[in-house]
């Protein structure tokens, strides 16, 4: 065994590398070492140059993803295919290089006026941003992990930011030894799939698990490492019952970086188990399948049942936000079932998309309001109609588009998800879509909640001061809002764009 | 059972091997040495100096920042030494890709200096 893995060695081939394709990850990399060093030499007065920095660092790296899909062509595979750039690649990279623009965006003046530490805030975000960038072209076991914990890691300390806030602190601690724990159960699986099939590879792997599934079944080991991995990324995605971490660490953490987390670490975890499923592990749709099915119907329902009680409205959202999962999970319970894959992936990308600026701009909204009325109870959102109707506009437009009502963003993505459960069919397949019909009702009516309160309520104490909102917030609010209604009205545009014939290619017309 | 998994075989027995062995040689230890406790004898072995105060006690929480910025030199070895042991073979290729490695590792160093970490304050 060692003998071969020696004998490998000798002829050693220096693995290809095209430098266009990898020019994101480069940007970052660059970007990370200038935030780093020029933070060191940085007075405390000219410390807000770092957000501006590194609003550049994401743009810049942006660029390239734009000219790799301009050009389009082909699938770029490099290191013997374990690193592809591809259409799946490039707009989740795009969506992740977004998401941590705005994030710099909407923390910029609470980390100023806070005095918090920035230029580490900064480093911090845009180290998360790379790892979630590799992992959208990572096709091996060991990048995936490393991708996995470069961006989690990062997280972990940004949820603790505020240091002296007990609170803060309990959101760094839980979000970490759960993220912990999950790490090691993923690594568990990940090290069975590499025990019985005796390569890192994804795809060696998938071709490896097909065979067996088609002779003479799967071995326990891999339908444990299945099981295992799923339950990894169940935990990243705070799918239930993995999700108990999310409203406390949400609540706790600074605002921004609740918006962060909420959107994209969840995001990377679904890009993740996405990767995982199509190009690893889609023979073992027997084991995989029923999982995930009683994970979205578990997910989106007890994630809604506990909105409803919220009365604060960052936790609210917490919950919102696992049920949200809930219904991005739901595609993914009917994979391999006829030729679904292709439109599975496809509602799972444009879930994601949408689901990422209407958040965001939610939480843009709360932060803006918070920062007049110093509360997240949803009470402190009465009378908002009255006093600043732009934000209460902006507020009901994401809201709306959470909620799932047309013409509003997230609405095509549901349509989206439930045309594949349908069309897969099926006992199970109706089931879980009429699970999600009863949960989409109930969703809306928590999300009534806060608006009937902006609309209808007076403000708390009569107190109708405009509310004072710097350019920045305004900024990422105008970015979530044109990408919630532009992708509502317009949904061929997202859905052209998520044509993702590539990652389903590789499994041979899958 | 696969090819691959017959090749751990080989190290379950190893390790069946360990345990047997060390058992062995324990327990006949156990049997034939005379067993006669005196208080010198229970106390901890710290190399030959009396141990002082508790097994539990507070240590300098500085410690721990040294510990982590040991961990920058212990991963640049552990993935430099078999890295040099073809270091011809990677050819240039690889010298650029460690050195980038290297730089990326000594950011942490830098922080920590500049911060005023490696004083002993």
């Amino acid at each position: 065994m060692i003998a071969s893995i020696l004998a490998q060695g000798t002829d050693w081939i220096r693995p290809h590398a095209d430098w266009h394709a990898l020019a994101p990850e480069i940007v970052l990399v660059v970007g990370i070492n200038l935030v780093l060093l020029i933070d060191l030499w940085l007075d405390d007065a000219k410390k807000w140059m770092m957000a501006t920095l590194t609003g550049f660092v994401l743009l810049a790296a942006f660029i390239p993803v734009v000219t790799l899909a301009v050009i389009g062509d082909d699938v770029r595979s490099m290191f013997f295919d374990r690193y592809v750039v591809d259409e799946y690649a490039l707009i989740l990279k795009a969506m992740f290089l977004l998401i941590g623009y705005v994030v710099v965006l909407i923390s910029q003046n609470e980390l100023e006026e806070g005095g918090y530490y920035q230029g580490e805030f900064y480093l911090m975000l845009l180290v998360s941003v790379l790892g979630m960038v590799m992992m959208t072209s990572s096709r091996d076991l060991v990048s995936i992990f490393v991708a996995l914990e470069l961006l989690s890691i990062p997280a972990y300390m940004m949820a603790a930011w505020r240091k002296r806030d007990t609170k803060s602190n309990e959101a760094g601690v839980k979000y970490y030894l759960l993220g912990v724990f999950a790490s090691g159960v993923l690594l568990y699986g990940m090290s069975y799939l590499y025990g019985t099939t005796g390569t890192t590879k994804l795809t060696e792997i998938g071709a490896a698990l097909a065979e067996a599934d088609a002779g003479p079944g799967l071995i326990a080991m891999q339908v444990v490492a299945v099981a295992f991995i799923i339950v990894g990324f169940g935990f990243k995605v705070s799918a239930v019952p993995f999700h108990t971490w999310a409203p406390d660490t949400y609540e706790g953490a600074p605002l921004p970086v609740t918006a962060f987390l909420s959107v994209a670490s969840k995001a990377a975890g679904f890009v993740g188990l996405v990767t995982m499923l199509y190009v690893a592990m889609f023979a073992a749709d027997g084991v995989y399948q029923p999982f995930l099915w009683i994970l979205a119907a578990l997910t989106m329902s007890v994630g809604n049942v506990l909105a409803l009680r919220q009365t604060n409205i960052v936790r609210m959202l917490a919950y919102s936000s696992v049920s949200q999962g809930g219904f991005i999970l739901m595609p993914l319970a009917v994979l391999a079932t006829g030729d679904a894959a292709e439109s599975a992936l496809k509602s799972v990308v444009i879930y994601l998309l949408i689901y990422a600026f209407s958040n965001l701009g939610a939480f843009a909204v709360i932060l803006a309001v918070s920062r007049k009325t110093r509360s997240g109870e949803i009470s402190s959102f009465g009378g908002l109609m009255s006093y600043a109707p732009g934000m209460g506009l902006l507020m009901t437009l994401f809201l709306a588009s959470l909620a799932g009502i047309p013409p509003f963003g997230i609405w095509i993505a549901k349509l989206q998800a439930f045309k594949t459960v349908l069309d897969a069919g099926g006992t199970a397949a109706y089931t879980l879509a009429v699970i999600a019909a009863v949960n989409t009702v109930i969703a809306a009516a928590y999300y009534m909640k806060v608006l009937r309160e902006m609309w209808m309520k007076p403000a708390p104490d009569g107190d109708t001061t405009p509310i004072n909102t710097p350019q920045p917030i305004w900024a990422a609010l105008t970015i979530c809002a044109a990408g919630t209604v532009v992708l509502g009205i317009l949904p061929g545009l997202v859905l052209r764009f998520a044509d993702l014939q590539d990652l389903t290619g590789a499994l041979g017309g899958g | 059972m696969s090819l691959f998994l017959r090749d751990y075989l080989t190290v379950v027995w190893f390790g069946l091997a360990a345990i047997l062995l060390a058992g062995l040689l324990l327990g006949v230890a156990a049997a034939v040495r005379p067993s006669r406790p005196s208080k010198e004898k229970l106390i901890a072995y710290e190399s030959g100096v009396d141990p002082v105060g508790m097994g539990w006690s507070q240590s300098q929480i500085r410690y721990y920042v040294f510990a982590l910025l040991f961990v920058i030199f212990d991963v640049e070895a552990v993935f430099i030494f078999p890295w040099a042991t073809a270091v011809e073979r990677y050819g240039w290729f690889g010298l650029i890709t460690m050195l980038i490695f290297i730089v990326l590792l000594l950011d942490g160093l830098v922080y920590a200096w500049k911060r005023g970490l490696l004083r002993w304050v």
